[in-house]
C-alpha cells in the first residue's frame, strides 16, 4: 500500500461533470463515446480537452446519437477496451435498446449520467426519471451527492463492474446541475493509488482473433431462462463485491463510504427522509435546524439502488415511525401515483416486524431546488401522520398543497 | 505518452476478376472463417456472400453481425458458423458497434494492451439495417473513418422477419408489406434508395463499391480493396433470397449475374484517391429486365407498364455508367412492346455487348 508521505494528491475546485472526467482520466480509459446533451456535456468537453492536450491517450469518438454512443461502447468493451460514455435526460432514453444487450453480454461499460427531466417540454432541470427508468436492465446504479463522491463513485464502479465475479455495466449518476454544475473541493489522488485500486480491464472472452468466440448468438426459448438467471445471479452476487471494493477504497484513499445507505441524525429519530442524490445536502441543513428546535427528524440516503439493498433498507427504516420518500422522479400511475422509489421502500419493509408509515413526496421535480421550508413542511406532514397513526393522503406534490 | 505504431494487413488482389462462379482459382485462400452447419435456406445468397467475403478476409478478422438473417439463421446457440470472433449487435448498431471494435483495437495496440497486426473488422449488415434503421450509425462510422469494412448484404427486403419491404426493395417487388392488389397493381410503388451512391457521395474519403454473388472473384477483390484501404470502406453486395424472391434454389448465382446484365444492379467502384467513380466493369452481355424478372415469383404480378418502368430505371442506370444503350433495350422501355408478366418470356429479347 502506498504511504501517505509519498502520495502526490492535490485539491482542486471542480464541478461534478469535471470530476467524472477526471475519474475517467485516472482510470486510463481507452475509448470514449460522446454526444452532446445538457447537462452532462461538460464531462465530454473536459475529456476532449484532455485528449487534445495529450494528458489522456484514448479514442475520443463523437457519436451520431446516444444509441450509437452505447453501441460504440458495447463494441469497444467487447473487444477488451475500458470504455467511458454518458448522457442525460432523453439522451438516456434514446439509447434504451442497448442497456439489456450490454448487461446481457456482461460488458462492464461505464456510463456517467447527470440526470435531467424528460420531455415534454424541454426542461433542463434535474430529475432522476431518466436513469431510474432503466433501473431493471442489469446495470449497477447509484447516485452521488457532490463532486468528490462522484469522482470516487466512478473509480469504485469500474472496479466493481470489471471484477470477473461481476462483469456488469455501471450507471454512475449525479443530479444534473446540483452536482454536475456545482463546484466543490475534490481531492485528486496519486496515480499510484489508482493503479493499486483499479487493475487493468481484462475481459475473459473478448473479441480477439487469436481466441475466436461468438458473442450473443440467437437462442431457443428454453435457453433464455438460464442466461437470465445467470445475469440475475451476477447482480445479486455483486453485493459482496461492492462491499469489499468500498472497504478497499477506504483503505487506499482514506474516504470511507457505506455502499448502500448513509444515515444522518437517525439515532433517536422518529421521522426520516429517504432520498437519493444531491438534495441530501439541503436536507442535512434542514434537519440540523429542526434538531435545534428539538424535532426528532433524520435522513437516510440511498447510495446504491441497483443492486437494491433490501435488508439494509428494511433494517434501517423499520426503526422509525414515519418515512418520507422524496422521489425526484416520475412514476405516472405507479403504486403511490407519485414516484417509483415509494414502491421500492415499501417492498423492502413488507417483511419487517415493525413497519413505519410511508409517505411519498413529489419534490425537486423539474429541477427545482427543494428549499429549507419545504423540508419543514414535509416534516410537519410526517409528524401529523405520526400523531394520528394513519395515512390519509399517501402522496403529496410539494408546493401544490397547503 | 509513448505510443506503439499500429501495423496493418495488406491482402493480395486475386487475378481473373471477371471469371464465372464455377471457375477454380488456385489463389483462393484455404481458410474458412465461415463454416457449414448454419441454418440458412438452400441457395441463400447472403450466406454464399458471407463465405466469399470472410474467405477473402482471412483469419485475423473480427465479424460484427447486426440483427438480420446472417444473425438469426447463422447462429443457433452453441453452434455458430464463425471460425473468427463474431458478435451480434442491434439492427440499428451496425456502424456504431463496428466503430467501437475498431476504436478499441486502435487504442489497445497503440497503448501496448494488445500485440499484433490490426485485425480486419467487418460488419455484415442486411439492407434493412444498412438502408433504414442503421443508416445513421453506418454513416457515422464512414464519416469518422474507422478502419473497418461495412458490407451490406442486400437481399432487397427484411427477410428474416418474413419478407417485408425495405428501402432497398425494388419497384414492383412483392413483399408482405407491399402486396399487389386491385388498388396497387404493382405492389411496391417506390424505387429503391440508392444507398451505395449515398455512401460514396457523402463520405468521399471512403472506398465504396457494389458487387454481386454472381461475380465471386470480383467480390472478393473488392472486399480486399476495402480492407486494404486505411480507413472506412463500404461494400454493397447483391445477394438473392430464395424465399423472398421466389425462385428455384439452384439459380442464386444466375440471378446474381442476370441482375447485373439487366442493368438493375450497376457494378462500380468509388476511388477515394481520385474522388471518381470507376465504371469499367462490364458484364458479358446486356439483357432486358424481363429476363431477370421472369425467374422470380415476387414480380409475377407485374403488368407490361410496370416492366417498362423497370426497364426505364435500368436504362437510366446504364446511362449513368456511360454505356450506350442498344435499340432493343430502348424498345423494351415502351409498354407497347411488352406483355404482362404472365407471358413475360415472350417479351424477352437479348442484346449482346462488346
Amino acid at each position: 500500500m502506498a504511504t501517505a508521505t509519498a502520495l502526490k494528491k492535490k485539491m482542486v475546485r471542480i464541478n461534478g461533470c469535471v470530476a467524472a472526467a477526471q475519474a475517467a482520466k485516472y482510470a486510463d480509459v481507452d475509448v470514449i463515446a460522446a454526444y452532446p446533451i445538457r447537462p452532462y456535456t461538460a464531462t465530454m468537453m473536459a475529456l476532449a480537452q484532455m485528449v487534445a492536450n495529450g494528458e489522456l491517450d484514448a479514442e475520443y469518438i463523437v457519436a451520431d446519437s446516444e444509441h450509437s454512443q452505447l453501441s460504440i461502447s458495447h463494441g469497444a468493451s467487447s473487444s477488451g477496451a475500458r470504455v467511458f460514455t454518458g448522457s442525460s435526460g432523453v439522451g438516456v432514453q434514446f439509447a434504451y435498446e442497448l442497456y439489456s444487450p450490454i448487461s446481457g453480454s456482461r460488458m462492464p461499460v461505464q456510463m456517467m449520467i447527470a440526470d435531467r427531466t424528460l420531455d415534454p417540454p424541454g426542461d433542463f432541470g434535474s430529475e432522476h426519471t431518466d436513469a431510474l427508468s432503466t433501473r431493471d436492465m442489469g446495470w449497477i446504479m447509484g447516485w452521488s451527492c457532490d463532486a468528490q463522491e462522484a469522482f470516487d463513485n466512478h473509480l469504485i464502479a469500474y472496479r466493481i463492474g470489471e471484477d470477473p465475479r461481476v462483469l456488469l455495466p455501471q450507471m454512475v449518476c449525479q443530479d444534473g446541475f446540483f452536482v454536475s454544475h456545482i463546484t466543490g473541493d475534490v481531492e485528486l489522488p496519486d496515480s499510484g493509488q489508482v493503479k493499486e485500486f483499479l487493475p487493468p480491464y481484462k475481459h475473459p472472452y473478448p473479441l480477439d482473433p487469436r481466441h475466436p468466440v461468438s458473442h450473443g448468438p440467437q437462442i431457443m426459448p428454453e435457453q433464455g431462462p438460464p442466461l437470465q438467471l445467470e445475469r440475475a445471479r451476477a447482480m445479486e452476487g455483486s453485493m459482496a463485491v461492492i462491499e469489499e471494493v468500498h472497504e478497499e477504497f477506504g483503505k487506499i484513499f482514506g474516504r470511507h463510504y457505506d455502499p448502500w445507505i448513509e444515515e444522518f441524525m437517525t439515532e433517536d429519530a422518529e421521522v426520516v427522509f429517504f432520498l437519493q442524490g444531491a438534495h441530501a445536502v439541503t436536507a442535512k441543513f434542514a434537519i440540523q435546524h429542526m434538531r435545534d428546535k428539538g424535532l426528532k427528524v433524520g435522513l437516510v440516503r440511498l447510495r446504491t439502488i441497483r443492486p437494491y439493498p433490501t435488508e439494509r433498507v428494511r433494517e434501517s427504516l423499520s426503526k422509525f415511525k414515519v418515512v418520507g420518500v422524496i422521489e425526484t422522479n416520475m412514476g405516472l400511475g405507479s403504486v403511490s401515483s407519485g414516484g417509483v422509489l415509494y414502491a421500492e421502500v415499501c417492498a423492502a419493509l413488507y417483511e419487517a416486524d415493525k413497519r413505519p408509515l410511508v409517505l411519498s413526496f413529489m419534490a425537486g421535480m423539474g429541477g427545482e431546488a427543494i428549499v429549507l421550508k419545504e423540508f419543514y413542511w414535509m416534516t410537519e406532514k410526517m409528524q401529523a401522520v405520526q400523531k394520528s397513526g394513519k395515512i390519509e393522503k399517501r402522496t403529496h406534490w410539494v408546493g401544490f398543497e397547503e | 505518452m509513448a505510443t506503439i505504431e499500429v501495423q496493418r494487413q495488406v491482402l493480395p488482389i486475386l487475378g481473373n476478376p471477371n471469371q464465372g462462379a464455377r471457375f477454380y482459382n488456385p489463389e483462393l485462400p484455404s481458410s474458412e472463417p465461415f463454416v457449414p452447419g448454419h441454418r440458412t435456406c438452400a441457395g441463400c445468397g447472403p450466406s454464399i456472400q458471407y463465405r466469399m467475403t470472410s474467405k477473402a478476409a482471412g483469419d485475423n478478422t473480427i465479424l460484427v453481425g447486426p440483427t438480420g438473417c446472417m444473425y438469426v439463421a447463422n447462429s443457433s446457440y452453441l453452434c455458430t458458423p464463425y471460425n473468427v470472433p463474431w458478435a451480434h449487435t442491434q439492427i440499428g448498431s451496425a456502424g456504431s458497434f463496428t466503430a467501437g471494435v475498431a476504436a478499441a483495437y486502435e487504442a489497445m495496440i497503440r497503448k501496448g494492451k494488445w500485440k499484433g497486426q490490426f485485425p480486419n473488422i467487418i460488419c455484415e449488415a442486411g439492407d434493412g439495417s444498412a438502408s433504414d434503421i442503421g443508416l445513421a450509425s453506418i454513416s457515422g462510422a464512414l464519416y469518422r473513418n474507422h478502419d473497418c469494412l461495412i458490407i451490406c448484404y442486400d437481399n432487397e427486403q427484411y427477410a428474416n422477419t418474413g419478407i417485408q419491404a425495405s428501402s432497398r426493395t425494388p419497384y414492383g417487388g412483392m413483399t408482405t408489406f407491399s402486396p399487389p392488389g386491385p388498388l396497387v397493381p404493382e405492389g411496391k410503388k417506390l424505387y429503391p434508395k440508392d444507398l451505395a451512391r449515398m455512401m460514396a457521395a457523402g463520405h468521399p474519403h471512403c472506398y465504396v463499391a457494389t458487387a454481386s454473388v454472381g461475380y465471386p472473384i470480383d467480390l472478393m477483390n473488392k472486399v480486399r480493396k476495402g480492407l486494404n484501404h486505411k480507413g472506412a470502406a463500404y461494400l454493397m453486395v447483391y445477394t438473392p433470397c430464395q424465399k423472398g424472391f421466389v425462385y428455384e434454389t439452384p439459380r442464386s448465382i444466375d440471378l446474381g449475374r442476370l441482375v447485373v446484365e439487366s442493368g438493375l444492379y450497376p457494378m462500380w467502384e468509388w476511388n477515394p484517391e481520385q474522388r471518381a467513380y470507376d465504371y469499367s466493369f462490364r458484364p458479358a452481355s446486356m439483357r432486358p429486365v424481363s429476363e431477370y424478372l421472369k425467374l422470380q415469383g415476387r414480380f409475377g404480378h407485374l403488368h407490361a407498364e410496370h416492366i417498362a418502368n423497370l426497364q426505364k430505371f435500368a436504362n437510366e442506370q446504364w446511362r449513368m455508367m456511360g454505356v450506350q444503350l442498344p435499340e432493343a433495350l430502348l424498345e423494351a422501355a415502351d409498354a407497347k412492346n411488352l406483355v404482362n408478366m404472365a407471358a413475360a418470356e415472350e417479351a424477352a429479347t437479348v442484346a449482346e455487348t462488346v
